[in-house]
């Protein structure tokens, strides 16, 4: 059997792939290894919320039974991953981060997880979230029932929220991969602040059954992974149609690495000051030799200007009545008060004043959003925005206190473009594209509805000309 | 009244619109409400056409 060091952690899945097929090790060994590393160094930074040790094991060897055999089911068979413990996964607790469903236990598994299992992939454990996915407005890391995410290349340092486990847990290479969730920002921020590539797709390509609904309408799942390949690959494999689902769009995916567009051809719309005066001083080299690198594979970078909306309060608005309907019986028998964080209690509470009339109204302006960002693209292919303004902040920030201000009179850049991407169902792909302050800094990459291979071929053409997706924080 | 950009992007800008704020409320659930009530302002100044209807479609 091949050593299974630090190579083998932070391998990519066409990687892990290679070393199955060898027979360098079997499925159980490899599963075995990824078992005991999430079980030794995911409490350190509290991305573990389960470890499904057992049924691992289990899987494993029917994995093994089937490559003896010659049953291949595909690239990510055999794959150990982590899912965010909003995701159920049948016969064990699924806790939302959340103490009033600390010992909640769903007969059925997510859709997402029966078809990795499917693929053979192997689920390892469940990892941390922000207690409900964050949205009645947490402000303190520690808004979570396994304590605040920590950062694997800084520990003093948030891992971001709210899927904090599967960032964190990617990014120590305690799983190959991991399938986390954004309503807004939730894929976006852990991802840029562990460095790790991420896949927030487009609204309804990915089946949410089975995973706890905190917004019908900007829910997605999407996966954490080593590379763009790897989210291109597990994007593969669990998008497509699901009647379980209400928000299906009934589409599926197929990776189609060979058909991408010449980067000559594709046109990214970026704004400057986004990367400069909006950027944090300590992120702005980093960003400036991502944009180079850009520059050389040829893609055209225009300056380009957002459709402007007040996309903070229409989100808010939209959030707060769907979250204060699904969870209305946690409000009113008043378990919302075991929660963590008192500003999400009282967000929580507060949701169930908004008017129809406003929803209505948020929903209604959500479509000429729609409209809009549709007309836009039709000037330019994706836009290019930095994941987060700088670095990750510190683990017991008051993550509502002003960080960093730019120069008065800065425009407004591409401010809201998590919002605006959420409103409008679009996906993006978070790029580890450098260091700052010696902590990961990203790109975000946002298209049109069902454009991730586009978003991919981009990705991936950067991360042939880069490296730092394959860069490892010291454990 | 309808909004004019700079009007719309002050909105977007003011401290008032966000979700939170950084000082503790005195009754943060009254304070949530406020912010609440605040975004619902903000959406009614927005001229709309009549016929444009919301982004969730009911099926038969």
């Amino acid at each position: 059997m091949a050593a299974i060091g630090d190579d083998v952690f932070f391998a990519t899945i066409p990687e892990l792939n290679a070393h199955l097929k060898a027979k360098d090790f079997s499925a159980e060994e490899l599963t075995r290894a990824f078992v005991d590393r999430l079980q030794q160094y995911g409490p350190r930074y509290n991305a573990l919320a389960l470890l499904l040790h057992q049924e691992a094991l289990r899987k494993a060897r029917e994995v093994d039974q089937d490559l003896k055999r010659g049953r291949l089911r595909g690239p990510l068979q055999g794959i150990p991953y982590g899912a965010k413990d909003l995701i159920s996964y049948a016969g064990q607790p699924t806790t939302w981060g959340a103490k009033p469903y600390a010992g909640q236990v769903f007969d059925y598994s997510a859709t997402v997880v029966e078809k990795l299992d499917a693929a053979g992939s192997v689920i390892t454990g469940k990892l941390s979230t922000v207690e409900l996915a964050g949205g009645g407005g947490y402000t303190r890391a520690s808004a979570s029932l396994t304590g605040p995410g920590l950062n694997p290349w800084d520990r003093t340092k948030w891992s971001g929220g709210s899927s904090s486990g599967p960032a964190a847990a990617v990014a120590a290479g305690l799983v190959p991969f991991a399938i986390g969730s954004e309503t807004s920002g939730s894929i976006v921020t852990p991802a840029s602040f562990c460095g790790v590539t991420a896949l927030r797709p487009t609204y309804g390509l990915v089946s949410r059954h089975g995973a706890m609904a905190l917004s019908w309408t900007l829910d997605k799942l999407g996966p954490f992974g080593r590379s763009a390949e790897d989210c291109g690959l597990i994007l593969q494999v669990i998008a497509g149609k699901d009647a379980k689902d209400a928000g299906s769009a009934g589409k599926s995916f197929y990776y189609t690495p060979q058909y991408a567009r010449p980067m000559k051809d594709i046109k990214i719309g970026y704004i400057p000051v986004d990367f400069t005066d909006r950027a944090e001083p300590s992120a702005r080299a980093a960003f400036a030799a991502a944009i180079a690198v850009l520059k050389d594979t040829g893609a055209q970078l225009v300056e380009t200007k957002l459709p402007q909306f007040p996309y903070g309060p229409i989100l808010s608005l939209i959030l707060n009545a769907e979250m204060g309907s699904i969870f209305e019986p946690l409000i009113t028998s008043g378990k919302v008060d075991q929660l963590a964080d008192p500003p999400q209690i009282a967000g929580l509470k507060a949701s169930l004043s908004v008017p129809a009339k406003d929803y209505l109204k948020a929903m209604r302006i959500r479509r000429q959003i729609q409209q809009e960002y549709s007309r836009y693209f039709s000037e330019v292919d994706i836009i290019l925005a930095p994941g987060r303004s700088g670095p990750a902040v510190a683990a017991n920030a008051d993550l509502d206190a002003p960080g960093y201000t730019p120069p008065e009179g800065t425009g407004p850049g591409t401010q809201g473009i998590v919002q605006a991407g959420n409103l409008a169902g679009l996906p993006a792909l978070v790029l580890p594209c450098g260091l700052a302050d010696n902590l990961p800094v990203a790109l975000q990459l946002v298209g049109l509805p069902f454009s991730e291979n586009l978003l991919l071929a981009v990705g991936k053409e950067f991360q042939g000309r880069t490296d730092f997706h394959r860069r490892r924080p010291k454990l | 009244m309808k909004l004019t950009r700079r009007e719309l992007t002050a909105a977007l800008l003011a401290p008032a619109a966000v979700a939170q704020t950084p000082q503790i409320a005195a009754d943060p659930v009254q304070a949530a409400r406020d912010r609440i009530k605040t975004n619902g302002d903000i959406l009614a100044k927005i001229e709309i056409p009549m016929d444009l209807e919301p982004a969730v479609t009911f099926k038969a």
